[in-house]
């Protein structure tokens, strides 16, 4: 018999249920009045507060219906209105849906904010007088999804209709009902709860609205279906849940990612301002927001606002939440840029409010290194909050949500991953969706919830407020507890609670392709770390010469720096202008640092001697990064500065014949293209594969262009042809060159390949014009290696990774960040490969990738398109990593000899690694960050007693010898 | 100004500043045509934003122009 499928064409009990809530929404306001006096003029904005204005800046008449917003554009809307005799007295509101986000002074008061998520504002608990002048700037710009409302992500653009502004007064009654039905709705449709329960509320709430005549509707009847709820819904207790979910309220803001980082000034007040509001209204209301940074634009640029603020923070309800400055990336920065976020963020929070934030607050950054622990401990922060490795994980789901994150040195810090994502709005199935996903049940701990709307800010609504309200009448949810952020971590990681131990990195399995997306922001970063390290050191040193200590300039240049560490900036995930907004900060950068940079002989920064070859710009032989100079081994002690010898010799170490070099160490026979066929050192041959050899892949992974790398990458690449095959360009007495240039069908791609007499380096610079699209350049190594790991640069010790692929976590991890090396390493030998400026590498067996070039399209339709010149070197060595000093060739490849005439005449703290020296904060003392990287234990004698402090500057006890553990990084201070 | 000129800076300025990217194409006539990648490659109201480039460019250039968009969506928009 054949079997007949029913289609339901009648209206079903949920579509019936839809159809009434909406008309029952539209009485919510039961008088309106329009305000038909606006008026507005169109800019763009250029500055933090400076806007350009179309058409000398005249205001024109706004009527509804009217097309207002331009692209990229702020708009000023002014009313003059007078409150309608029959509004006076009584609670009335302005109302105004729009795509847009717009705050509003009424009279001179900042009113509140609204946007596609909350179009009214409480107007009569602010402004008494019964004339009204209304001040509204507009800012056309959200995140492309984090809109709710259908409709206006229906019609969001550039461009919008007007829909009138009004004065308004709202039906509680109706209101009321319309955040029961929002609650109870969601139990009844979003098929978390089981069939049983979604019945029973379906069928009530049908039961409650029929009590309404939608037809000649009247308060009587809504009273009447509220009454209905109360006594069969919320009274009924049949269906229980269980656990318990702790609400937290918070607002995600990219400080630049679909909108420039100047807009973001207004975003956070406009979501600041919005939260003080809730406050007002409802006294239970607590809120957390990071980012010390904001705090700093709210201050400078609204002060008004920011005076209300503290009002709340002192009462202990305005949370300033995340000890970091700003949400870095925590993969690409640098272990001291990680402490500064730190340093710089709790100073702030410190000397503003009095508070001591001792929690990290990263929802949204894409995985986190094994360094931070330390940090975070040594910071005074003992609680880590992220998210991403819950919700965005493409493998692997990942194992806890409450738990203890160890770190490289064996630090821990408590950690909470929530199960379900950053943001939510208090939907009962939203909640139960966490408590079921919650991992640590058994733990004795609670789950925590963060709920408001992000991404672009804005943050909570009333209704998130209300419907919580309403969740401790429902016997089917799992108990909620609305608390601070602060509060959760402390009463739910703690010594008592049995949470498990994570001691590994905190890799995100997804957003891979953010390690090489905009390779010159890559570059940019890098560089400034060593510039202001150096920068900082050479003022230490001329101290002593009278000369004061740059100490506020140089603040602003590592905030600018660590501004542009933000984890939407770094990692390449953001519109083109954020782009030009980031050259521009790191140019300013890379000036202000080399400024302190003066004098005749050359200088190095590093606290161990320069035992490998260094390039310095002068009339030389070779050109390297478009600048002509040589290569010279310097020998310069630590920290001091010297002239160079002059170059000598000629170029009878090296031959080029046939396709193979030949060196003192090396004999190494190329292809065309410049890949390595063979390379051997003595009988010891290093190739097995193909090694140097560069390839370019199709790299399509979808909607997250900017940030992912498909894992299946490799099915697909392009033919690079060898245009001008590999060819002998110079020698001299300290290096040779070699050249080849290669090509597809839009790219060229200029391989110089350098030998050195005294080192065993070989140095592949790469000049190309890149105008791929939505392609992965990768250069693959097959080492004659026999090992199951790689050992990776964190920039504050080595991590191992496996370079098996037994199970799915490390098929997962086909890609991971490095920073200035990583090697591959059997007994007896080994071959580390040394980058300057890329962060992306992979591998599988014995083939290492190190990623060059990305090209996506979204959100930057032009990322990486262009000229590129970067260098790495491929550094076969006898031992391990850590006997071949790996780490300090690495260092000196970064961290090229720089023109100072300064000298160091203090304390030898080797073999740590001195990561940093500067005037502390308080300006009475020199600081010198140690960095142990070899995973060794030992003591360090001192000539004199030094303090050894935190990482926030403090003393901890005073000692004349310095103990070390494994990746230990410690502070210690000198009075001056 | 140029047309080109206007268009991929001055105009392209502004669009970029929503995520999307105008380029010029031609000019024959009184007939602009301009392409349209990023956001505004699958904006539901391109129109809009064609009508107020329409409106600057007679301000701006005296010009008086009819505007062709051509959409070039990436890939994972292209349904």
């Amino acid at each position: 018999m054949a079997h007949i499928k029913v289609t339901r064409r009648g209206m079903s009990p949920e579509e019936w249920l839809e159809l009434r809530f909406i008309r029952l929404k539209r009485h919510v306001y039961s008088d309106k009045a329009e305000i038909d006096t606006f008026r507005i003029k169109d800019a763009r904005q250029v500055s933090e507060m400076e806007y350009e204005f179309y058409d000398g800046g005249e205001f024109r008449p706004l009527r509804r219906g009217d097309i207002y917003f331009t692209p990229d554009g702020t708009a000023f809307i002014e009313a003059d209105f007078e409150v309608p005799e029959r509004f006076r007295g009584r609670d009335y509101c302005f109302t105004l849906q729009t795509a847009a986000e717009m705050t509003v002074k009424v009279n001179g008061i900042y009113a509140g904010g609204i946007d596609p998520n909350r179009d009214r504002i409480n107007l009569s608990d602010y402004v008494k007088d019964s004339s009204l002048h209304f001040e509204i700037t507009g800012y056309n710009r959200s995140k492309p999804d984090d809109e709710r409302n259908p409709e206006v992500l229906a019609v969001r653009g550039c461009r919008q209709i007007f829909e009138g502004g009004y004065l308004a007064i709202v039906n509680s009654a109706v209101q009321s009902l319309v955040y029961d039905i929002e609650l109870l709705r969601d139990i009844a449709v979003s098929g978390k709860f089981g069939e049983d329960v979604a019945r029973f509320y379906l069928d009530e709430l049908n039961n409650a609205l029929n009590l309404i005549d939608f037809d000649f509707f009247c308060d009587e009847d809504v009273l009447a279906a509220s009454d209905y709820i109360e006594k069969h819904i919320y009274s009924d207790k049949t269906y229980r849940g269980s656990g318990r979910v702790e609400l937290v309220a918070h607002s995600h803001l990219d400080i630049a990612y679909y909108w420039r980082r100047i807009h973001s000034v207004q975003k956070n007040m406009r979501t600041v301002l919005i939260q003080l509001r809730l406050m007002d209204k409802y006294p239970d209301f607590r809120y957390a927001h990071t980012q010390a940074y904001t705090y700093e634009t709210l201050e400078k640029y609204y002060p008004v606002i920011f005076e209300e603020l503290k009002r709340r923070v002192a009462e202990g309800r305005f949370e300033p939440a995340g000890a970091m400055y700003v949400e870095p990336d925590c993969n690409i920065p640098c272990s001291e840029s990680l402490i500064r976020q730190c340093l710089y963020g709790k100073m702030y929070f410190r000397e503003k409010f009095g508070v001591d934030v001792d929690n990290c607050w990263l929802p949204d950054v894409f995985g986190n290194s094994w360094i931070l622990p330390q940090i975070l401990k040594k910071c005074g922060v003992d609680y880590f909050v992220s998210n991403k490795m819950s919700t965005w994980n493409d493998t692997n789901r990942f194992p806890h949500n409450n738990f203890i994150w160890r770190g490289i040195d064996g630090s821990e810090v408590y950690a909470c991953v929530p199960p379900t994502h950053f943001i939510s709005w208090n939907l009962p199935s939203q909640i139960l969706e966490n408590y079921e996903a919650f991992q640590e049940k058994n733990s004795g701990s609670d789950t925590m919830q963060m709920f408001g709307y992000g991404d672009g800010g804005s943050g909570c609504t009333e209704e998130m407020i209300e419907l919580m309200h309403r969740f401790g009448k429902l016997s089917v949810m799992p108990e909620t507890k609305h608390t601070s952020g602060r509060d959760f971590l402390h009463d739910n990681l703690s010594p008592d609670k049995k949470l498990e131990v994570w001691d590994d990195e905190l890799y995100l399995e997804m957003h891979r392709g953010t390690f090489t997306t905009k390779a010159k922001l890559k570059d940019y970063n890098r560089r400034s770390e060593f510039l202001l390290r150096e920068a900082e050191i050479i003022s230490c040193l001329k101290l002593k010469d009278g000369i004061p200590y740059p100490a506020e300039e140089i603040r602003a240049l590592y905030k600018k720096l660590m501004i542009n560490q933000f984890h939407d900036i770094l990692p390449g995930s953001h519109i083109t202008p954020v782009y030009r907004d980031a050259v521009k900060d790191f140019e300013e950068i890379t000036l202000g640092a080399k400024a302190h940079a003066k004098g005749e002989k050359y200088f190095n920064s590093l606290n161990f001697k320069r035992n490998s070859f260094s390039f310095i710009e002068c009339e030389g032989p070779d050109i390297r990064h478009g600048k002509k100079g040589r290569f010279v081994l310097s020998g310069i002690p630590a920290l001091s500065s010297r002239e160079l010898p002059p170059a000598q010799g000629d170029g009878g170490w090296f031959e080029f014949k046939d396709g193979i070099a030949r060196t003192p160490l090396y004999t190494a026979e190329f292809s065309p293209d410049g890949g390595i066929l063979s390379l051997k050192e003595g009988g010891r041959e290093w190739v097995k594969g193909e090694f140097n050899r560069l390839r370019i892949f199709y790299d399509m992974p979808g909607n997250y262009d900017a940030w992912d790398i498909p894992a299946n990458y490799k099915e697909r690449e392009i033919a690079v042809k060898t245009v001008s095959p590999l060819e002998f360009v110079y020698a001299d007495g300290e290096s040779a060159a070699l050249t080849a240039t290669l090509a597809t069908g839009k790219s060229t791609w200029k391989r110089i390949i350098r030998f050195f007499r005294n080192s065993r380096g070989i140095e592949v610079e790469n000049i190309v014009d890149w105008q791929e699209d939505h392609k992965l350049a990768k250069v693959f190594f097959g080492c004659n290696i026999l090992s199951r790991k790689i050992l990776c640069d964190t920039s504050a010790g080595f991590i191992e990774r496996e370079t098996h692929k037994n199970t799915s976590r490390e098929k997962a991890k086909f890609e991971f960040c490095i920073h200035k090396w990583c090697d591959m390493s059997e007994t007896g030998g080994g071959i580390a490969i040394i980058n300057e400026n890329k962060y992306g590498a992979g591998a599988e067996n014995n083939e290492i990738s190190l990623s060059l070039l990305r090209s996506p399209v979204r959100p930057d339709p032009s990322s990486d398109r262009g000229n590129h010149d970067f260098c790495y070197m491929i550094y076969p060595h006898t031992g391990n990593a850590v006997e071949a000093k790996i780490n300090e060739t690495a260092l000196e490849y970064n961290i090229p000899l720089t023109r100072a005439d300064a000298d160091y005449d203090g304390a030898d703290f080797y073999p740590l690694i001195l990561q940093a020296m500067k005037l502390s904060e308080d300006g009475k003392r020199i600081i010198y960050r140690l960095s142990e990287q070899n995973g060794e234990r030992g003591e360090i004698k001192l000539n004199k007693k030094l303090k050894i402090m935190n990482m926030l500057e403090e003393e901890l006890y005073e000692t004349d010898t310095i103990e070390y553990s494994p990746f230990e990084i410690i502070t210690a201070g000198e009075e001056i | 100004m140029e047309m080109k000129e206007y268009i991929n800076g001055y105009i392209d300025e502004r669009i970029q500043g929503d995520g999307g990217e105008v380029g010029f194409v031609s000019l024959e006539g009184n007939t602009l045509t301009l392409l349209f990648r990023g956001e505004c490659s699958k904006c539901g109201i391109l129109d809009r934003c064609c009508d107020w480039i329409k409106e600057r460019i007679e301000k701006d250039l005296g010009i008086a122009v009819e505007i062709v968009p051509v959409r070039k969506r990436p890939y994972f928009q292209d349904k």
